[in-house]
């Protein structure tokens, strides 16, 4: 049937992904952009020794810069380029999803279709500049790649939502986009402690991405799995992605009564359904009502 | 009475101090084509977003029997989609298994060799088709049309004419809101919306 639920839950979440791969621009930023910011940072880091406060374990780690820049240079390109795809796709895509429900298009079923393609489409992203990081690691391998995807799949997440959530309340792409790259900045330079010597300070732990990254050097340098900063990076997510689908819903919301027929005033036909009501149900039809 | 597909009641708008419609109220019947003139800013596009269930009146009464097409003034498609794909989306939205009225429509309006294009790639007056047809493909009761023939040349134009009057005999009743209309014999009542109210004038062939 058309009309069922997960026909139609098929047909949102297939949509959504389309839209995604037909993002050229970030697309091309994700194929040349990652590997090129890999190769430039690992220029700048190769051959020092950083020192990483893992506060899973509270130890300071002793690690490699250069395989730990990698670690924040993959953090800071997948942040801007899922954080743009996903604020262009909804702030374009608003006036579209809007006649679809006027059209009949649950909203419910949208809004999951769009929420089952951010979890897919970041889960690719994470996985691309995972397996791109293996190619420019150095001094054998990462102690955990599966880690290290799930770091960068938690922080596409966040910034998939904040993209989704930015792309309904600013409607000015240039702002929006500079918004994206602000925060981006912010979040993922503070927790570099190549480019900031103090990042090991308490305050960084209020960040979007502070868990991602954990879980990056987790699987970077440790054996350990923690889990507590996989939960915090879904907290941020389901945060920034509830608002963005709470506001989503509230614009793109119908303001009609589909199949409840209403009990019509006098001098109305029977069975005809009230598509917008102000005032009471009740009120008295207007006696000059024009008719051909 | 039993006849009516629509009845817009006592309808007002405003926006913040400025009073956009201030008590719109008429009948339509099926199969019947109705068109509503009115000035740049007359409130004609608002009158219609109301009556889509787009926008919410401050006051009055909308009553609508049947399904509703709805084909806004400004295009609204997704770019990065093919026109077959928008057809499939919309199937779902309206809960219909074929697509032989979509498939209809695109015969008439003869852009068949676009199916398997991506919209942001097509001109105006194609997507302008897109969007009428978006707006039919479900065989509506009631349609709304927003200035629905923009970018259409001359033939397109013919065709649209053509398309609304087996609409008509078909049942469905068409509402046109338009700044200008040229060809007003066509209409069975014409309104025309100034200073928040709608007045009847008589189309051109009864007057």
């Amino acid at each position: 049937m058309a009309g069922s639920f997960s026909r139609r839950l098929l047909t949102a979440t297939r949509y959504a992904l389309f839209e995604q791969g037909r993002n050229r621009l970030a697309l091309g930023l994700l194929i040349v952009f990652v590997p090129f910011w890999y190769y430039l940072t690992l220029l700048i880091a190769q051959g020092t020794a950083l020192d990483f406060k893992y506060w899973a374990t509270g130890e300071l780690l002793h690690v490699d810069g250069g395989n730990l820049t990698l670690l924040t240079a993959g953090l800071n390109a997948i942040t801007l380029i899922v954080g743009f795809m996903f604020f262009a796709s909804t702030g374009k895509g608003m006036q579209f999803d809007r006649r679809l429900v006027l059209s009949g298009y649950p909203q419910a079923v949208l809004i999951l279709g769009k929420l089952i393609a951010l979890v897919v489409v970041t889960a690719v992203v994470a996985l691309y500049a995972s397996l791109v990081l293996l190619a420019f690691w150095h001094g054998g391998h990462p102690t955990s790649l599966p880690l290290i995807w799930l770091g960068f799949w938690s922080a596409a997440m966040i910034y998939g939502g904040l993209g989704l959530l930015l792309g309904v309340l600013v409607t000015n792409e240039l702002a929006g986009f500079f918004l994206v790259i602000m925060i981006s900045l912010i979040d993922t330079s503070l927790q570099n402690p190549l480019g900031n010597p103090v990042g090991n300070q308490p305050v960084l732990k209020e960040l979007p991405s502070f868990g991602a990254m954990q879980l990056e050097v987790a699987g970077g340098f440790t054996h350990l799995v923690p889990w507590e900063y996989f939960g915090l990076s879904l907290a941020w997510f389901v945060g920034f992605a509830l608002l963005g689908l709470a506001i989503f819903w509230r614009r793109t919301h119908a303001r009609s009564v589909r199949a409840a027929p209403l009990a019509a005033p006098a001098g109305t036909a029977s069975g005809m359904a009230s598509l917008s009501i102000t005032g009471s149900g009740d009120q008295a039809l207007d006696e000059n009502i024009h008719t051909c | 009475m039993s006849e009516l597909v629509l009845r817009v009641d006592a309808i007002h708008k405003s926006f913040g101090r400025r009073k956009v419609l201030q008590g719109v109220s008429f009948d339509v019947a099926p199969g019947t084509l109705v068109g509503i003139v009115g000035e740049n800013g007359a409130g004609k596009s608002t009158l219609l977003k109301i009556l889509a269930g787009e926008l919410r009146p401050n006051r009055g009464q909308v009553f609508r029997r049947g399904a509703l097409g709805y084909c806004p003034q400004q295009v609204i498609l997704n770019d990065a989609l093919t026109v077959a794909q928008h057809l499939d989306y919309f199937r779902a939205a309206y809960g219909i298994n074929d697509l032989g009225r979509a498939d209809e429509l695109i015969e008439q309006l003869h852009y068949a060799q676009y199916r398997k294009v991506v919209v942001g790639t097509l001109s105006g007056g194609t997507k302008q088709k897109l969007n009428l047809t978006l707006a039919l493909m479900h065989r509506p009761d009631v349609l709304l049309l927003d200035e629905p023939y923009q970018g259409f040349d001359w033939e397109t134009y013919l065709g649209f004419w053509e398309l609304t009057s087996t609409l008509r005999e078909q049942g469905c009743a068409v509402l046109v809101i338009s700044h200008l209309f040229f060809e007003q014999k066509r209409f069975d009542c014409l309104y025309h919306l100034q200073q928040g109210q709608v007045t009847q004038e008589a189309p051109a062939h009864l007057a």
